[in-house]
């Protein structure tokens, strides 16, 4: 069996990529990308825990939370469509017109 | 069996308002007969009322809780039945005339709306069980009649009067809430049991003489405020000429049963109150006999058909004043004396306004320069304007003769018994003046040759058929209460009306300081001694009536041997003062309006945008300019935002990681 520890790193080793990827990312795109990868982490980590502890509650979870992100994304997706539509771009910095 | 139907009384005139308001566009004269038949309605229910309460003495009171230490009910004594009856029966008779009269107008609909709601409106004021329904019905009517006096509202000068009728009368409802104010206050003070409705007319009667002397007097001088706004007694009558604009009918509503008599009819209703208290009734009866000259020296110049009638009616609505305030020195019964004038002008005021109308609406002026010889053309209207002007002069037998000479003779008694004989020297010279207008008034318009070229015909009978009726009455009401030997029972009825609560005035006179008729006849203080002098007493109001009346005719009519030009000049200052109406207008709106009022409304208004809106300005600048400088720090930028959370998280953790090593140690 594949030590719990591995997958702990694996988990934040892409909780951190998404985190960067958040922080330095301007593309509406990216963005949401970076935020299904820190779900995601999430989600390893749950089904880790799970598997080893013995208890299904985290698998459950984690099924949860995909179903989140999917509704999440769709949401995310079709406001960038739209934002596209209005401005012609979806580099965030640009889309400013309520700031003040 | 009626009794129980009271309250449709006010509840059909309200029907009819609803029905003619969004139905009368569809209907034939715009719905006119639904507000006459729920008036008559309500004629018919009054009268079996009266037959039921009259026989058995007794009162009928219902009344329902509101809320806290308020009710709403119906009262009905003798006072408030013969109000019911006289504002029913007037008010049909009006609203059948106005079926004819304003034929063809195009806010038809609006107008008997209105009219039935003004109906309503004072009915419900009558027979109010307490001071604060009271007050609502008040200033509905005052509403209403607003509404009906700039019924022709493209005018701009109907505008302007409506305007000026709802302000003045503001000024006494002022007066008067801060007297109901006042006397809740009061009454609170008293300690009454839980549950006992405050301002009901019973509790204050019952209470009266707990509260405070001086208190009493400023409770009554306020009221007395209000009924001289409403009543049009001077310094507040400027209003009441002026609601001439509206429609004929609406003057005869407004100066015969709807509206003024209001005044009149609450300083009766709080009679006790004013007996009770020192110096408030003296001021009633120096304002009501002063306003009774007063006016009638102006009804004198007046060429205004209408207007010489308006002043009359200030002039008689002083009289009734005058009756309730030298009440001082007969106590109870000065109530069924004033009352019964009240009752009787009403009859002849509306006929008069209503013959005007007629008038009017044949010839189609105001101006009476203009008329003159209607008598050949209008038979009927002439002859009942001509009992109307009787009675108001109060020609022997009319009923005007009946109420008027004895308001004269309490103001004399009220003298003799050592109060002054100021309101005696008014009432009596304004008897005789109101002889001379009245029929310089008649004689002016029907008699003599036409002056200028008018439609000679005479009225449909749908107008001509209520003035014959109200002519009758006002010949004849006076004559029919007074056949038996007995005295005249209205006077017994109506005076006696605060025994059924119970009021014993003369304890009240003793809180009031009053020295009332037959204690002092008792004290042999008056004595029989002046049998022949009192006889003269009573004689005087009628020579002075019909020596005005033969003034006039010398005057005026076709036996013309003198002319005014004989008397008075152009240049005659005391002419230049009455045809200036006392310069009222220069006082009222010249002087007090644009100058003192104005100055009071500039300087309110500076402080208001200086001061208050200043501070309020000041302070959300501030708040705008430190919010302006704040918001900088809002980027909107959401990686910002997320290295601040990381930032923040990481110091979070480096802090627990720390605090746990120290717990380690």
């Amino acid at each position: 069996m594949v030590p719990l520890v591995l997958y702990v790193l694996l988990a934040s080793a892409m909780f951190t990529i998404g985190l960067y990827g958040l922080l330095t990312q301007r593309n509406g795109i990216k963005l949401m990308m970076c935020v299904e990868i820190l779900l995601n982490s999430a989600n390893i980590n749950l089904v880790a825990f799970s598997s080893y502890l013995p208890n299904q509650n985290g698998q459950v979870f984690a099924l949860f939370s995909i179903a989140l992100a999917a509704a999440e994304a769709g949401v995310g997706f079709a406001i960038l469509i739209t934002l596209y539509r209005l401005y012609g771009t979806i580099e965030l910095d640009n889309i400013n017109s309520l700031r003040w | 069996m009626y009794s129980d139907y009271a309250y449709l009384i006010v509840a059909l005139p309200v029907l009819a308002f609803v029905l003619t308001i969004f139905l009368g566009w569809h209907l034939p004269k715009g719905g006119g007969f639904f507000t006459v038949l729920a008036t008559f309605a309500g004629f018919i229910l009054s009268f079996g009322i009266l037959r039921e309460i009259y026989p058995t003495n007794i009162i009928v009171h219902q009344s329902t809780h509101w809320f806290a230490n308020f009710n709403v009910g119906i009262l009905i004594d003798p006072l408030a039945i013969v109000m019911l009856l006289m504002v029913t029966f007037v008010c049909t008779m009006i609203h059948t005339y106005a079926l004819g009269y304003m034929e063809g107008d195009p806010g038809l609909a609006r107008y008997f709306a209105e009219a039935g709601l003004f109906t309503a409106a004072m009915l419900g004021l009558v027979y109010s069980d307490n001071l604060l329904q009271l007050f609502i019905f008040w200033e509905l009517v005052g509403l209403c009649s607003y509404l009906l006096i700039g019924f022709w509202y493209r005018k701009p000068s109907a505008a302007s009067a409506a305007k000026k009728a709802f302000l003045v009368t503001r000024v006494g409802d002022v007066m008067f809430l801060a007297g109901i104010v006042i006397l809740y206050t009061n009454m609170m003070r008293i300690g009454l049991p839980e549950g006992t409705y405050v301002l009901q007319f019973q509790t204050i009667y019952d209470n009266l003489v707990n509260i405070p002397p001086d208190q009493l007097t400023w409770i009554a001088l306020l009221l007395f405020g209000g009924a001289v706004g409403k009543s049009g007694q001077f310094p507040l009558h400027v209003w009441l000429p002026d609601a001439m604009e509206g429609p004929t009918t609406v003057s005869a509503m407004i100066h015969a049963a709807t509206m003024v008599t209001a005044g009149v009819y609450l300083v009766a209703r709080m009679f006790p109150l004013f007996y009770a208290a020192p110096h408030a009734l003296t001021v009633v009866a120096l304002i009501g006999a002063f306003t009774a000259l007063f006016a009638a020296t102006m009804g004198l110049v007046m060429f205004d058909i209408k207007r010489v009638l308006a002043y009359s009616t200030v002039s008689q609505l002083g009289y009734m004043m005058a009756a309730l305030g030298v009440g001082a020195a007969v106590g109870a019964g000065a109530v069924g004396v004033g009352m019964f004038h009240l009752i009787g002008h009403s009859f002849f005021k509306a006929l008069l306004f209503l013959c005007a109308g007629s008038v009017i609406h044949a010839v189609g002026t105001n101006d009476m320069r203009e008329m003159g010889g209607v008598l050949k053309s209008m038979k009927w209207t002439s002859l009942t304007m001509l009992a109307g002007s009787l009675t108001l002069v109060g020609f022997p037998l009319t009923t005007g003769f009946f109420s008027k000479d004895e308001i004269i003779v309490t103001a004399f008694e009220y003298g003799t018994l050592g109060n002054g004989w100021l309101p005696y020297i008014f009432v009596i010279v304004a008897a005789l003046l109101t002889a001379i207008y009245s029929f310089r008034l008649w004689f002016l318009t029907f008699d003599g040759t036409p002056r200028s070229d008018y439609h000679k015909h005479e009225s449909p009978w749908v107008m001509l058929g209520p003035l014959v009726i109200l002519a009758l009455f006002a010949l004849f009401m006076g004559v029919g209460l007074n056949t038996g030997q007995d005295e005249n029972p209205f006077y017994t009825y109506v005076g006696n009306n605060f025994d059924h609560y119970g009021v014993d005035f003369e304890e009240l006179a003793v809180v009031g300081g009053h020295q009332v008729v037959h204690e002092a006849e008792a004290h042999g203080e008056t004595g029989e001694s002046h049998g022949i002098f009192l006889t003269i007493i009573h004689l005087l109001p009628i020579l002075f009536g019909v020596g005005g009346i033969l003034i006039a005719a010398l005057f005026y009519s076709r036996w013309k041997r003198f002319d005014s030009s004989m008397i008075t000049t152009e240049r005659d200052p005391l002419r230049h003062l009455l045809l200036k109406r006392y310069y009222q207008n220069e006082i009222y709106t010249l002087w007090f309006a644009e100058k003192v009022v104005y100055g009071i409304s500039l300087l309110a208004n500076m402080i208001d945008l200086k001061i208050v809106d200043g501070t309020v300005n000041k302070i959300s600048e501030l708040l705008v300019g430190f919010g302006g400088s704040v918001r900088k720090l809002q980027t909107g930028v959401i990686q910002n935002y997320i290295t601040a959370i990381v930032l923040g998280l990481a110091v979070l953790l480096i802090l627990i990681q720390l605090a746990t090593l120290e717990v380690a140690i």
